[in-house]
């Protein structure tokens, strides 16, 4: 039985899927080669509980494959438990999926009425709404235009605009916020907020981590078909990170063990164009991990690996806002290289440089290299915001020889809630003359 | 009697798919709507030239009298061929939202219904054209006969709808049904030329009542025999019932098989 307070109530519910090797649903098949409808059972879902207040937000996180969005479609009553029960209350509307029903040849408005009947509203209830769905999409011009003339930026607009206007009790999102250009995301954002201050229950499926932080007040963590962890979403969020970056620690250490198993004959052998050649062939499998990865330069010199550490001497790639981030470099040298610099560039994931220096502009004498070693750069206190970003590390000598460029290395991201714009803290203060502050 | 509660608060939806299947169907093309009338007459034309002139059938006014057979043998055929493909044209949809899923066979059924009734227009001025008249009280039945074969129609979509998720073949199956189960209907001959023996088998077919209780109203102006009717309510109501029932048995993995 359902407690008054509660939106949501899912009782153990399990799920499996079943996985067919080789799949035939033409009837000949499933006829003539009856051994090959056999299947495997693969529990998603392994007996989830919780319950939701109303009026409560709540997030959902996991890596992918982990059955959150298995969650979400038994919410939606699109697939059922195979035991387990969900209890809600109230109209249940969900945005996994926008503009389901659209007619290209038909105009916008035609189409809002088909859109917004799906979602089980009637024709009196649309008429209420269409004011606001038009204002809302910004397309008042194009409203009676057929939807195959509009851009797929006004498209989705349009689709998005109706499905938050159905003013549902409970609403179950699915990564869709990505909608249009900032202006209207940020609309988006805003009328979300808005929704929720009205009382609507909403369950909302992400990995943008910062925006469940911002709508939510409760995150659940979904690992392998359990709850890992219910809690505030910040704690929830830094366990999880923590875990994903174990996670891919453990990966690279173990791609790693496997380079080494495949170089080992020929390891213990110093330089030599020989080993320069395998190292070319390894470069697509480091390359697979990032894709971006590019090396230039005349490679007397070259970079192994480039890895970030916290102060505590952790290796990291989240860090917060203001922690300090250590870059170390780690290179091995085949010539010698007099006068060697090295340099290190910060780009926002868009490509823009952030900072970029190196030990020649910041007046550290060049170095004399010949043997391997390894290059750290620290800086204190970051002022980077909230964000992805990634590196690019060099080792020239002189002034325009460059010796080793790696493009694209390492990747980090900076977590934290901000409301600042741009990509980095600039220290500064308000004066306001002729106003006083509002008691 | 919950989903039926459902289905209702979903109205606006069978409208609105009704209408965008009704507008969009033919948009882009030039003569638009008048496929509506013009397919029906083309075949008409086919088939009379076939039986009239080549294969004479000795009947009178033969064009009148596949006429009146033929456009509800139409409506029937669509709803067992396309209706196969209700659901998985759809796929987006079903995978994604909640709607009850009875509303997609509804929809399609009823459209397909619509396109029959407009299509009578046609029966009529040819009948007027022809000069055969009708006889009112005969008219009386034909809303009834409609339904009756609404009702079969639709019972037929659900099943082929929902199977079809399973059996992608169905979909050519069902296509190969409707020719053979066109020539074991009396639609291009009369049922009097099928032997006696075989008259009981003959009207285990659903269709043939449907059939005759039409050409009794619009060509022999005269009312369908009670025996014709209630044999076809009864079998309407059984194809229904089948549909319904293996539709909301294979609904809950829809979003799984597809």
């Amino acid at each position: 039985m359902r407690s008054q307070e509660n939106a949501i109530e899912v009782n153990d519910i399990t799920k499996k899927f079943r996985i067919y090797f080789d799949k035939g649903a033409l009837l000949k098949e499933k006829v003539i080669f009856r051994n090959r409808n056999k299947y495997e059972e693969r529990w998603v879902l392994n007996g989830i509980s919780f319950d939701v207040k109303k009026g409560e937000a709540i997030g959902l996180i996991g890596h992918n494959g982990c059955g959150k969005s298995t969650t979400l479609k038994l919410l939606t009553r699109i697939m059922f438990p195979d035991s387990g029960s969900i209890d809600m209350c109230g109209r249940v509307s969900s945005l996994l999926e926008l503009g389901a029903g659209f007619h290209p040849d038909m105009s916008g408005r035609d189409n809002i009425y088909i859109n917004a009947s799906i979602f089980g509203l009637s024709k009196k209830e649309i008429d209420n709404r269409l004011q606001d769905i038009i204002d809302f999409s910004e397309l008042a011009e194009f409203i009676d235009n057929p939807v195959r003339t509009y851009s797929s930026g006004m498209y989705m607009r349009l689709a998005f605009s109706v499905a938050i206007n159905v003013n549902a009790d409970i609403l179950l999102i699915d990564e869709i916020l990505a909608v249009g250009d900032a202006n209207f995301q940020n609309k988006c954002f805003n009328k979300m907020l808005e929704i929720k201050k009205k009382g609507t229950t909403i369950v909302l499926v992400s990995h943008a981590l910062g925006q469940i932080e911002q709508i939510c007040e409760r995150t659940i963590w979904i690992h392998e078909g359990l709850i890992r962890m219910d809690g505030s979403p910040r704690e929830v969020h830094n366990a999880y990170l923590e875990f994903m970056e174990d996670k891919r620690r453990q990966t690279l250490v173990e791609q790693e063990r496997r380079q080494e198993q495949q170089e080992s004959p020929s390891q213990e052998e110093s330089g030599g164009e020989g080993e320069e050649a395998q190292e070319e062939s390894q470069q697509p499998q480091k390359a697979a991990e990032k894709p971006v990865a590019q090396r230039r330069g005349s490679g007397e010199a070259r970079m192994k690996h480039i890895k970030s550490y916290n102060r505590q001497g952790e290796e990291k790639y989240h860090f917060k806002s203001g922690e300090d981030i250590i870059f170390e470099i780690t290179y091995e040298t085949y010539e010698r290289i007099e006068q060697a610099i090295f340099g290190l560039s910060i780009f926002r994931i868009d490509g823009t440089r952030c900072y970029g220096s190196n030990t020649r502009v910041d007046q550290v004498k060049e170095f004399v290299i010949e043997k391997d070693g390894k290059a750290r750069v620290c800086f204190d206190h970051n002022k980077l915001l909230p964000g992805r970003y990634f590196v690019d590390v060099c080792i020239a000598r002189g002034m325009d020889m460059i010796v080793d460029y790696l493009d694209t290395v390492n990747e980090f991201e900076i977590t934290g809630i901000t409301e600042e714009m741009g990509f980095m803290k600039m220290s500064h203060s308000w004066e306001v003359e002729g106003g006083d502050h509002v008691i | 009697m919950k989903i039926i509660k459902e289905i209702i608060e979903y109205r606006e939806m069978i409208f609105s798919l009704i209408r965008r299947d009704l507008r969009g169907r033919y948009k882009g093309s030039v003569l638009g709507f008048m496929w509506t009338f013009i397919n029906p007459l083309l075949q008409l034309g086919v088939y009379t030239v076939v039986f009239s002139v080549i294969m004479r059938m000795n009947i009178d006014r033969y064009y009148l009298f596949l006429f009146v057979a033929l456009i509800p043998w139409i409506f029937f055929n669509t709803c067992l061929g396309g209706g196969t493909r209700v659901i998985f044209s759809q796929e987006d949809m079903v995978k994604k939202i909640y709607f009850p899923r009875e509303v997609l066979p509804i929809a399609f059924a009823t459209s397909q219904f619509i396109n029959m009734v407009l299509a009578f227009l046609v029966i009529f001025a040819v009948i007027f054209l022809s000069g055969m008249g009708v006889s009112l009280q005969a008219l009386l039945y034909l809303p009834l006969i409609m339904l009756i074969e609404y009702i079969l129609a639709l019972g037929i979509t659900m099943f082929g709808a929902a199977a079809t998720v399973y059996i992608r073949d169905l979909e050519q199956i069902f296509n190969i049904i409707g020719m053979a189960w066109m020539y074991l209907t009396p639609v291009l001959y009369s049922v009097d030329m099928v032997p006696e023996e075989l008259q009981g088998l003959y009207h285990l077919n659903p269709m043939t009542s449907v059939i005759v209780a039409y050409r009794d109203i619009l060509y022999y102006k005269k009312p369908p025999q009670l025996e014709t009717l209630l044999n076809a309510v009864l079998l309407g109501i059984l194809v229904l019932g089948f549909g319904w029932f293996s539709f909301s048995r294979l609904k809950r993995r829809f979003a799984e098989e597809l």
